[in-house]
């Protein structure tokens, strides 16, 4: 068989084989779950800290907590108010049912131990509310003249950095991991599939078969797909999760930050499986692809690192030039995509140099995998492979 | 008719083979005999276009073999190998398939070999699984599930059991006959190459040798070897002969070259008691000897 035919027909039989295996589906559920986790745990924990409960046992008290409550909602703050009289908001309070209580006329704020942050703001800026209003009126003024003083037209906010905020650092933290595990991941299969194949000498019989190229062609297409599945799976679980819990505020930009997560799989993975392939192609047993394998790994575990940075600093000049590097611009570019406000010519650009590295790996792995491919019995040198004697 | 026209092949300094030259006809069961490095494995590999030739080409019916034509040949490397992972079946179906069957058709090919080599009732187990014995049949099964209009075979017996040898030298002799598919294969086990062979290669240092059927070959080297057996005869008269060359043995059973075997006679009566003197067609192990040495 030859050509595409050959190509499909044995990236059909990776497919098959991977997907099959029960490591990949406890790998994909694993996967699912940790990002699950990292959506869900927050907001079940508790940790976002978006609502209060507390008590007013007085008039006082309550006009405070009235006042509060459009302070309360700038701030994301869920605020709901009880009536109850002061021992039971004493009671409430000690137990934790209340995150705290307003008692008395000249009201007082009852918490358990420690008061939040957030919540302390809001309480003091309801009763300065009060006070100020209560000081107008002595001062001869109507409810109108009050309300237009207590609570002006909220102040004009303009984005000078728009582009740039907690929940895009978010995605592309997520996106580092993702794009890091699906690349050493994947690319290791590569290498342990070619080497499966000279170990076990079937590689003769297939290549009586079909040519090198072909079977290299269809392994990395259909190890790739496998790959580029399971992220989609992955992604859309987290999206779906994200959006359902309400943690995302613009559900749009999850799914245009999965879009360039997976873009830019495929330009990555071409990239380092490429590499991988021709790690794998130059030896002859399992044990020995960690010695060939551990180069392109340190370089991904570079690139895993320095992304953090990109993510923190999407416009530095460190990412900057580390995107129009292939081997580093594979994660280093989509972070800054999604994290930053990266100009259009750079991501063209960093994304033009990416493919073609990886076009040019790609041929220069095709040739020292048909050189060496056969080479089933030894270890064999880089140089020889591309120049066989 | 496959045909090796010239192949010629180096690695490096290393002359692997050096312009070799034959032909196997369909239906024959053909021989590939030489010492260990002198370029039989590589002729194979030329012939399965897994490597390519410095020089020459392999033919096919008079045409140089296109690939269209190479995927319906049936291989067996020295070095077996199967996907230790795979299941029998899908396995079979899945070279039938790289051969160039269709999904169906693959399928049926897989289990009428399984079928024919015995290995049935696995057909769902990982091939890891199977005994020595039957992996072997498996990889027989692969060779041949595409119905190959050529086979080649690379040490088709190393490995085998006394039962493995039988069923492999059925098949091959039944794809001879019955298929009417030219049969190559190599071996070191020449009363095993003599007795299944219609013809064999003798190949030394990547050239042929001597290369024929193997009763032509057996008459051609009969020439002027005798078989003698003297009760009573002292060591050493054989030797005295003019023109007697003792190849085996000495004084009471031996083997002798001669060109006047009359005048070796009258030196045995005169030496004792000749209980035996006749003619000796060589066997296929000492034809090899006697190749191998010039």
């Amino acid at each position: 068989m030859r050509g595409l035919p050959a190509v499909l027909l044995v990236a059909r039989r990776e497919i098959v084989t991977r997907v099959r295996e029960r490591s990949f589906l406890v790998a994909t559920l694993v996967t699912i779950g940790v990002l699950a986790a990292i959506i869900l745990l927050p907001t079940a924990l508790g940790l976002d800290q978006s609502k209060a409960t507390i008590g007013a046992s007085s008039a006082a008290g309550e006009r405070v907590a009235a006042a509060a409550a459009p302070v309360a909602a700038a701030l994301d703050l869920e605020l709901t108010t009880e009536r109850l009289d002061e021992a039971q908001a004493r009671e409430r309070v000690r137990d934790g049912d209340l995150d705290a209580a307003l008692v008395g006329d000249a009201p007082e704020v009852l918490v358990r131990s420690d008061i939040d942050d957030d919540l302390g703001a809001v309480l003091r800026q309801g009763a300065a509310a009060v006070r100020t209003d209560e000081a107008l009126a002595r001062a001869g003024l109507d409810e109108a003249q009050r309300r237009a003083v207590v609570s002006p037209p909220p102040l004009r906010v303009t984005e000078l950095d728009p582009g740039r905020n907690d929940q895009a650092q978010g995605f592309a933290t997520i996106a580092v991991f993702l794009l890091f595990f699906q690349l050493i991941g994947y690319g290791y299969w590569i290498a342990a599939g070619i080497v499966e194949e000279k170990a076990s000498r079937v590689v003769e019989l297939l290549l009586s078969t079909i040519r090198p190229r072909e079977l290299l062609a269809g392994k990395v297409l259909g190890i790739g797909l496998v790959a580029l599945g399971q992220l989609l799976v992955i992604g859309l679980v987290g999206v779906l999760l994200a959006v359902a819990t309400d943690s995302v505020d613009v559900p749009g930009d999850a799914v245009s930050a999965l879009i360039v997560v997976l873009a830019f799989f495929l330009l990555g993975y071409a990239f380092y499986s490429a590499m991988f392939a021709m790690a794998g192609a130059l030896v002859p047993r399992q044990e020995e692809i960690q010695n060939v394998a551990t180069p392109i790994q340190i370089v991904l575990f570079a690139t895993y690192f320095v992304s953090f940075q990109a993510v923190s600093d999407p416009e530095g000049g460190l990412a900057q030039v580390l995107s129009f590097v292939p081997p580093t611009a594979a994660i280093v570019l989509p972070v800054r995509v999604i994290a930053g406000d990266v100009p259009a010519w750079e991501i063209a650009a960093g994304s033009i140099v990416l493919a073609a590295g990886a076009a040019a790996i790609l041929l220069a792995a095709a040739r020292i995998y048909a050189n060496a491919v056969l080479q089933t019995g030894r270890r064999v040198r880089l140089a020889e492979a591309w120049r066989p004697r | 008719m496959l045909e090796l026209d010239g192949l010629t092949r180096r690695y490096g300094d290393v002359v692997a083979l050096d312009g070799l030259t034959f032909s196997v006809p369909p239906g024959q069961v053909f021989g590939f005999v030489g010492p260990n490095g002198a370029g039989k494995t590589t002729a194979m590999r030329i012939v399965l276009g897994v490597l390519e030739p410095d020089a020459g080409s392999v033919r096919w019916e008079g045409r140089p073999v296109d690939a269209r034509v190479r995927a319906r040949f049936g291989y067996m490397p020295e070095e077996r190998g199967l996907y230790p992972k795979m299941r029998v079946r899908e396995q079979l179906a899945y070279f039938a398939r790289l051969h160039g069957a269709e999904v169906d058709a693959a399928g049926r090919a897989a289990d009428r070999w399984m079928e024919q080599v015995g290995v049935a009732d696995r057909a769902e187990d990982r091939v890891e699984e199977l005994s020595l014995g039957n992996q072997q049949r498996v990889q027989l099964a692969t060779a041949l599930v595409h119905d190959p209009i050529a086979l080649v075979l690379d040490e088709p017996f190393s490995g085998l059991d006394p039962v493995g040898v039988d069923v492999m030298s059925q098949v091959l002799v039944d794809r001879a006959r019955r298929a009417s598919v030219p049969v190559l294969f190599s071996s070191h086990q020449l009363e095993l190459v003599e007795r299944l062979c219609d013809a064999v290669a003798i190949i030394k240092d990547g050239s042929l040798v001597a290369c024929g059927t193997v009763a032509e070959l057996r008459a051609r080297g009969a020439d002027g070897l005798w078989r003698v057996e003297v009760q009573g005869a002292v060591d050493g008269w054989a030797a005295a002969v003019p023109g007697a060359d003792v190849r085996e043995g000495d004084g009471a059973a031996m083997l002798v070259r001669t060109d006047d075997e009359q005048q070796l006679l009258d030196a045995a009566r005169a030496a004792g008691r000749v209980v035996r003197f006749e003619p000796v067609a060589p066997t296929l192990a000492e034809l090899f000897r006697e190749a191998i040495r010039a």
